[in-house]
């Protein structure tokens, strides 16, 4: 299997599966296997990246405002005890 | 008071209960829209429409999933409708029905120590997912920070699991050459 063979593929495989020569190559290839381990970091390294920062106040302000005005249009429906 | 409780009274119309559910769930509400639309003031609009919708809409909520959930996906909903109005492509199916030049196989020169690994710190990636494509940096966003499936991110957005792999794929490798390009930059700077 070739590097580009092999590229070709690694979107749909590299959260898993992967067949076995797909694997061999992996395990052969050390600018593939790089590639992979980039990627793979990425994707981990993004599930760090918690919720910083607050909104401005304004959207708060914005949203009482909006609720004022659509007052008697759009109540929040109720729920039925 | 529990926010189980917040959210019972906040069905019921009781407008401070509706006011604390926003200061606990704004912060990521706000971080969901800003990452997926790289524009503070946009965010922000964003943000205040997806709590509008959750005014209206929270007697809807049966607890069948956990609420930040059920918010979350709301919030989704909205800066998806939001992109949809601007005309932006949220996912180029062209791209992935045409082979671009970059689709050659990777052969990066260099030595090993050409990996990211131990390198990345999270404002660099913040930066570098603030650069993507539109539609690039939304699939990212919604699957690798926010751990949709692609299932789900198919549905939301209207295209195939296949298409959304594979531009989940794209951005990855987009952000692999941003952040190279950092540290390469980074590298020098030092010389």
């Amino acid at each position: 299997m070739t590097c580009a063979e092999f590229q070709k593929v690694l979107p749909y495989i590299i959260d898993g599966g992967g067949s076995e020569e797909e694997q061999q190559h992996l395990e052969s290839c050390h600018l593939c296997s790089d590639l992979v381990a980039d990627l793979r970091y990425i994707a981990e390294f993004a599930k760090l990246l918690v919720p910083m920062e607050d909104p401005s106040p304004r959207v708060w302000t914005g949203i009482e405002k909006r609720l004022e005005e659509e007052g008697g249009r759009a109540q929040p429906a109720r729920r039925s005890s | 008071m529990s926010e189980q409780e917040a959210i019972a009274r906040a069905q019921q119309g009781d407008a401070q209960c509706f006011e604390a559910l926003y200061g606990l769930h704004k912060r990521r509400v706000y971080s969901l829209c800003l990452r997926m639309t790289s524009n503070t003031a946009e965010a922000e609009d964003l943000t205040q429409e997806a709590f509008l919708q959750l005014y209206r809409k929270i007697a809807t909520f049966r607890g069948e999933s956990a609420f930040s959930t059920w918010l979350h996906r709301l919030s989704v909903n909205v800066v998806l409708m939001h992109l949809r109005k601007k005309g932006l492509p949220e996912v180029s199916l062209e791209e992935t029905l045409e082979p671009q030049q970059e689709d050659g196989p990777r052969r990066d020169v260099g030595t090993r120590d050409n990996v990211l690994a131990g390198s990345i710190d999270r404002v660099n990636l913040e930066r570098a997912v603030e650069s993507l494509p539109p539609g690039y940096r939304i699939i990212f966003v919604l699957h690798d920070v926010e751990g949709y499936e692609h299932n789900e991110i198919a549905e939301m957005m209207g295209c195939s699991i296949g298409n959304s792999k594979s531009q989940l794929h794209k951005a990855r490798m987009k952000l692999r050459d941003l952040l190279k390009q950092s540290k390469a930059e980074k590298a020098a700077g030092r010389r």
